[in-house]
């Protein structure tokens, strides 16, 4: 004979399946935590290196400028955000110029002046190197992620995927952004599409990642698509390329050594 | 007979939780950024070669001059310049710069051809990057402001040629001094110490000297302690002397006001012979005195940045002596401010510049630049104003220039009442 589960007990377990749900309303903040830590790592290194960024401009989907920058990185201490040194290369009346980026500590120097300028965060902005430094940033550093639910979107390659939305609140004043929105792999944590929002709330930016490759030991993102938040026909392609682990002293990213700056 | 009402009360649960986290799993909406997806990349260039780099640009410009005075009586400029900058490190510790500019001009108070050699030095950094030195000609230029730097210590004398007045492009043309310069680093700050010999006891008209006169006409010491007090703010002291004169102290600031401000300030005090006793030549008479310079830059999210700077030199003649000279001296006013010239130094006492620059004004890459100086004293002003088109290597712009004042006064003293010009540089 077969035996049956009294209905009165199965609905009782319905309830307390609902009030379990309810009552741990936080185990998704600590996940989401680990999960965007996860995100940094694929996009990352976790040790110093440099990469190649190649950066094509379209406006109306016309190519209207491209330039190279070199990216060096590191953080200054373990679990830390990145310090940064951004080499411009192309166009040629660029080249040779650098800026520093250490948190709010902001430099830019040019070879031809000899002048070491502190630039602010909006001046930072406004440059091409501020699109540079989305790809080097560790998101779990200066922001607090809760987990806003799952859904299914269009990645960088306009395939479907199930992914985890992330939103990301800034948790340090080095964070650039007030808010982010970050939609990860639900499979694997794979950085899939951000959107950045200046306090006001107003869209600043979009980011789709794509062109997932081995670099560095880690399958990651080689390409981002950043779409302009206020002008949406403005989209800049940053293609990375050349990964390559080095050894960068701290007092590389020392202001005062900006002038002799010169990577081998 | 198998009983189905727990797993489809199971089934509302699971739905009525994923409702109340708003997780519900759904189709993609139509994507708005599918037309920026399917973009392509530009080909990525192969990687640079290790070791070394030159920069070099070709700059050609052509305009007019209007004199001051009755009638429209004008003059046409014309100047051609090569400018390059090579550095390269040929060993892993071991760096080798050369920075030189040759401008030939039109019209031309000497020679028409003048070279201008900026930097020459080879440079030793230990593997650390804590310890670095460099031996030979060094452009050490100091201090956070734009248009007057008190704690520029080596400014005096720097400058061969000068065919611009924004301030951020005279740096350009500026000519380095022979020294030893060795620089500790560390974390939040640095130390360094410049000694710079005489070589020299004169500067050189020649068109094609090296000129150490002009750079390295007494024995000098700089020493320069740079701190970083937080992300935001750091500073800089300095202790300068040199050989038959007083030693000298000053200090500058920079710091970050909110996401779009930056503040600086720069001050330095010395006992020196004021502006006109150095136009006299009277280099023994000294007295105590105070430079500064403050201001802030302010960017906003439209690309726009405004600076505002004041400016003050206690060496400096008040509007007052300035005009008095004028009438009783000619001769020796017009000596006056091309003391302040060649030093660098601020002609008046008490000076306000504003700088703003539009990137992409109207158009995507082009450049809309302008500089006012006014003397609150005298109330004359200077105007400069400039247009640049950014091509992928080219360059074009139009600048304007325009001094306003009555007779005697700062700006109103200029041989020239207003001048446009033309310009195209090549980068390569």
């Amino acid at each position: 004979m077969i035996q049956t589960t009294p209905p009165a007990l199965s609905r009782r377990a319905c309830l307390l399946a609902l009030a379990a749900s309810a009552a741990f309303p936080s185990f998704g903040a600590t996940d989401a935590q680990a999960m965007l830590a996860a995100s940094d790592a694929i996009r990352n290194p976790s040790r110093p290196f440099s990469v190649t960024v190649t950066l094509t401009e379209y406006q109306g989907g016309a190519q209207v400028d491209t330039s190279t920058l070199q990216s060096y990185s590191r953080t200054l201490s373990a679990g830390g955000q990145f310090v940064s040194l951004i080499r411009f290369v192309k166009p040629a009346r660029d080249a040779g110029k650098v800026m520093l980026k250490a948190g709010a500590d902001l430099w830019f120097y040019d070879p031809g002046t000899k002048a070491s300028i502190r630039i602010s965060p909006q001046q930072r902005l406004l440059g091409q190197a501020a699109n540079g430094d989305v790809v080097t940033v560790n998101f779990a550093k200066d922001y607090t992620a809760t987990l806003a639910g799952t859904e299914e979107i269009q990645d960088g390659e306009r395939k479907l995927r199930r992914s985890s939305r992330l939103k990301l609140e800034s948790s340090t004043d080095d964070a650039t952004y007030a808010q982010v929105e970050l939609w990860l792999d639900a499979d694997n944590h794979r950085p899939l599409k951000a959107r950045f929002f200046a306090e006001s709330g107003r869209l600043l930016k979009t980011a789709y990642y794509r062109r997932y490759a081995a670099q560095l030991g880690v399958e990651r993102p080689t390409e981002t698509v950043i779409i302009d938040g206020l002008n949406p026909q403005s989209v800049t392609l940053l293609r990375m390329s050349d990964y390559a682990a080095r050894d960068l002293p701290t007092a590389w990213f020392n202001k005062d050594h900006l002038p002799r700056f010169q990577p081998e | 007979m198998i009983v189905t009402q727990p797993r489809r009360a199971v089934a509302v649960a699971l739905a009525l939780w994923a409702a109340l986290n708003g997780s519900a799993v759904h189709a993609a909406d139509p994507n708005p950024d599918a037309g920026a997806l399917a973009l392509e990349s530009a080909p990525v260039d192969p990687p640079a070669p290790s070791g070394g780099g030159l920069k070099l640009s070709l700059e050609a410009a052509v305009g007019r001059a209007w004199l001051r005075g009755p009638g429209s009586e004008h003059r046409s400029l014309r100047r051609g310049s090569v400018d390059i900058v090579y550095a390269t490190r040929f060993a892993p510790q071991w760096q080798f710069v050369f920075s030189d500019r040759v401008d030939a001009l039109h019209p031309s108070d000497g020679d028409s051809t003048v070279n201008s050699l900026r930097e020459l030095y080879v440079g030793w950094q230990d593997p650390a990057a804590q310890w670095a030195v460099e031996v030979g000609r060094v452009n050490l230029r100091q201090g956070p402001a734009l248009g007057f730097n008190p704690t520029d210590f080596f400014r005096d004398g720097a400058l061969r040629v000068s065919t611009t007045v924004n301030p951020l492009l005279v740096r350009e043309y500026r000519l380095g001094s022979v020294m030893v310069r060795a620089q500790r680093m560390w974390a939040d700050g640095s130390l360094s110490l410049a000694l710079s010999p005489e070589l020299d006891d004169r500067p050189d008209s020649d068109g094609w000297s090296a000129d150490l006169g002009a750079t390295n006409a007494r024995d000098r010491l700089l020493l320069s302690l740079s701190t970083r007090w937080a992300a935001s703010t750091s500073s800089q002291l300095h202790f300068y002397a040199e050989r038959g004169g007083r030693p000298q102290v000053g200090a500058s600031l920079s710091s970050l006001l909110g996401d779009a401000t930056v503040l600086y300030a720069e001050w330095a005090w010395s006992r020196e012979p004021s502006l006109l006793q150095r136009a006299l030549g009277q280099d023994l008479a000294r007295q105590s005195g105070h430079r500064a310079a403050a201001g802030l830059t302010y960017s906003t999210s439209t690309k726009l940045s405004l600076t505002a700077e004041l400016e003050y030199n206690d060496f400096a003649l008040s509007s007052g002596h300035r005009k008095a000279l004028a009438t009783a001296a000619p001769a020796l006013f017009g000596a006056y401010f091309f003391e302040a010239q060649r030093r660098q130094d601020l002609a008046a006492r008490r000076s306000v510049m504003l700088y703003a620059k539009q990137t992409d004004a109207v158009w995507r890459n082009l450049d809309l630049t302008a500089l006012v100086r006014t003397d609150p004293e005298d109330r004359s002003t200077m105007a400069w104003l400039e247009l640049r088109y950014h091509f992928p290597n080219v360059d074009l712009s139009l600048q304007g220039l325009q001094y306003r004042g009555r007779a005697g006064s700062e700006f109103g003293s200029s041989p020239y009442r207003r001048s446009v010009q033309a310009l195209a540089t090549v980068y390569f």
